[in-house]
């Protein structure tokens, strides 16, 4: 079975109104697993949505190609491309009904009315919007909107299907529920997903693999766990998480941080950075080797189940920490000491500047 | 006692706007064949006097002009501004979509150059208009009038035009190609229904500037054709009589109408 999507070293380049030029995308390749999520991830200006706009053909490719389910699609316009999209701000034709919006790429392909009519009941059925046919789009709420939208891009029976930020307008609730539904629905429907957002808690909850992108590059491709634990540069450890970076000095067979501690790390010499997760500083010292950091209670923040603490320490700085809520009083200004486990820690082959 | 005087001012305002208007129209209905300033009873004479109708008026209070003459006014001015209300607004809507989809050089030219006719000098448009049509030896006609109004009236449907694609969302057009509809597709079914309103205002705009133009129309409408603003000049040249106030109440009706046909389409679209 061909890959629903394949880009094979994509680049785009934009000239500015200034005269000068832009890489939006600078040799970018990416396979899909047949029904796989991917999500691209990054910060604005990064290249994702120019990504996603020359999948689904409304930007053309300076060089590389585009494959869709196997076919090389690089020079169709979009409107012969088997995708379909979400839109950021949904783009529902205002002057039709929900039954007509959702039933648009049917009504192009010129099927027959009752063909239509079953296939928008169906659609409407899976967002759960069933028996709003006949509504204006400007009778919807901004959650329903979306949902038509989302059913609109699916009636066609798209081999492969864009979102763009399409969580991004509603409220906080409505965003997990329909991150779960979306989640859901992508594993009923069978279909490929490439899901574009600056949200990393989103691109996290919802991705079988996440592509961070930076500077038009990926900068890492894999699963959610895979980036979270052992980011492959300082980049996606600082961009995925909260993270706390440190310098290391190598020596071949051990690593030492700036205040001396040193940890077990078979690395040729030479310098490199220490990524401590928040959750992996804790209250109790561990038993074997560990690191440990006193410092003054700058910012203690209650979350519900943790307690954010920023810890400022002499020789690092100030260090995030992700503490469980327990008896030990973490008063602003005292003084603490955290541990982590020195075995299993992630170094970064990168130095940051 | 600040809101009172507001309100007064407010009042008085429209007094000075709408009052000419309105006594235009109670005079239609005045009685007195004399003097047309004082109030003499109702009557609907003035108006079967306009459509030939048997009257009680006697001939000194009305004009000498056959009712014909009203009625051939009338319609070379329905001729004209179909015919150039329909010409202007397919160029006016298609030069707007054109300045404002296309990057072209020289874009930022083209419209302020679709600007100008608007605040031209209409006196300066006629003569210009006059001395070309003579100058590459067309015959006024009825085709000059069409051809000289159409320049100036495709501004008003590329302003309306403008302003209307101004706020429409593009994205609505790639939505309609993603879902697999061809340009043409997408201009008919999405783009045309959405600057629908605005295409609508243009050509009811223009179709009520070129019923009532007069300055440019008298340069270059030549004999034959006369349009009603022209007729009407030519009656008033010969004293104010009361039936003016009767046809002056039924254009102003006509403009109304048409007015109340756009602003009922485009609430309909707007729903």
């Amino acid at each position: 079975m061909p890959a629903p999507l394949e880009i094979i070293n994509a680049r785009k380049v934009f000239r500015t109104p200034e005269g000068g030029s832009l890489t939006a995308l600078d040799g970018v390749s990416l396979k899909l697993a047949t029904a796989e999520f991917v999500t691209l991830l990054g910060p604005s200006g990064c290249g994702k949505t120019t990504l996603l706009r020359t999948i689904s053909g409304f930007e053309t490719l300076d060089a590389g190609d585009i494959l869709i389910d196997g076919t090389a699609v690089t020079q169709l316009p979009a409107h012969r491309r088997p995708v379909n999209t979400v839109f950021q701000r949904y783009a529902l034709f205002n002057h039709m009904s929900v039954a007509r919006n959702v039933g648009y790429a049917l009504e192009i392909a010129g099927r027959d009315k009752r063909e239509i009519r079953t296939r928008v009941g169906e659609m409407l059925e899976l967002v759960g919007l069933t028996g709003l046919e006949k509504r204006t789009i400007s009778q919807l709420s901004g959650g329903q909107q979306q949902r038509v939208a989302l059913a609109r891009a699916l009636a066609g029976k798209p081999k492969l299907l864009l979102l763009d930020e399409p969580l991004s307008a509603l409220d906080k609730n409505l965003r997990q529920k329909m991150q779960q539904e979306l989640k859901a629905l992508q594993r009923e429907l069978g279909i490929g997903f490439v899901f574009v957002t600056h949200d990393q808690e989103e691109a996290l909850t919802m991705s079988d693999r996440i592509a961070v992108l930076a500077h038009g590059q990926i900068q890492q491709i894999g699963a959610p766990s895979q980036l979270y634990q052992s980011p492959a540069n300082l980049f996606t450890a600082d961009f995925l998480g909260e993270s706390n970076l440190l310098p290391v000095a190598l020596d071949g067979q051990s690593a030492r941080i700036g205040d001396g501690q040193g940890f077990a790390a078979a690395r040729p010499a030479g310098a490199a950075t220490l990524l401590l997760r928040p959750e992996a500083l804790g209250l109790a010292r561990p038993q074997g080797p560990a690191l440990s950091f006193t410092g003054v209670i700058r910012e203690t923040y209650y979350t519900g189940k943790d307690h954010q603490v920023a810890l400022e320490t002499p020789a690092f700085g100030t260090l995030h920490a992700l503490l469980r809520s327990g008896s030990t009083p973490l008063d602003l200004g005292a003084e603490l000491t955290l541990h982590a486990p020195a075995d299993d820690l992630h170094l970064i082959d990168e130095v940051a500047p | 006692m600040l809101r009172r005087l507001l309100s007064l001012y407010g009042l008085l305002f429209f007094v000075f706007i709408y009052a000419p208007i309105l006594l235009v129209v109670i005079y239609s209905f005045n009685a007195n064949t004399l003097n047309m300033m004082i109030w003499d009873g109702f009557t609907l004479d003035w108006y079967r006097q306009i459509f030939g109708m048997e009257t009680s008026i006697t001939q000194s209070a009305t004009y000498v002009d056959s009712t014909d003459q009203l009625y051939a006014a009338v319609r070379t001015s329905l001729i004209v501004a179909f015919s150039t209300s329909a010409f202007s607004t397919v160029f006016g809507t298609a030069l707007a979509l054109a300045v404002a989809r296309y990057r072209f050089r020289l874009a930022g030219f083209y419209r302020t150059m679709m600007m100008v006719p608007m605040i031209m000098p209409d006196i300066v448009l006629g003569i210009a208009l006059l001395i070309f049509f003579i100058t590459i030896g067309m015959n006024l006609s009825l085709l000059t009038i069409i051809i000289g109004q159409s320049t100036f009236l495709i501004s008003y449907v590329f302003v309306t035009v403008s302003a209307r694609l101004a706020e429409f969302d593009t994205s609505v057009e790639e939505a309609s190609a993603d879902l697999g509809a061809t340009p043409a597709q997408t201009f008919r079914k999405v783009t045309l229904p959405g600057i629908a309103p605005g295409i609508l205002g243009g050509w009811l705009l223009s179709f009520i500037i070129s019923m009532d133009d007069l300055v440019i129309t008298y340069f270059i409408a030549g004999t034959g054709n006369t349009t009603l603003p022209i007729h009407i000049w030519g009656m008033l040249r010969r004293g104010i009589k009361p039936e003016i106030n009767a046809i002056a109440t039924l254009m102003l009706l006509f403009t109304l109408v048409i007015a109340a046909i756009g602003l009922y389409f485009r609430s309909r679209r707007q729903k």
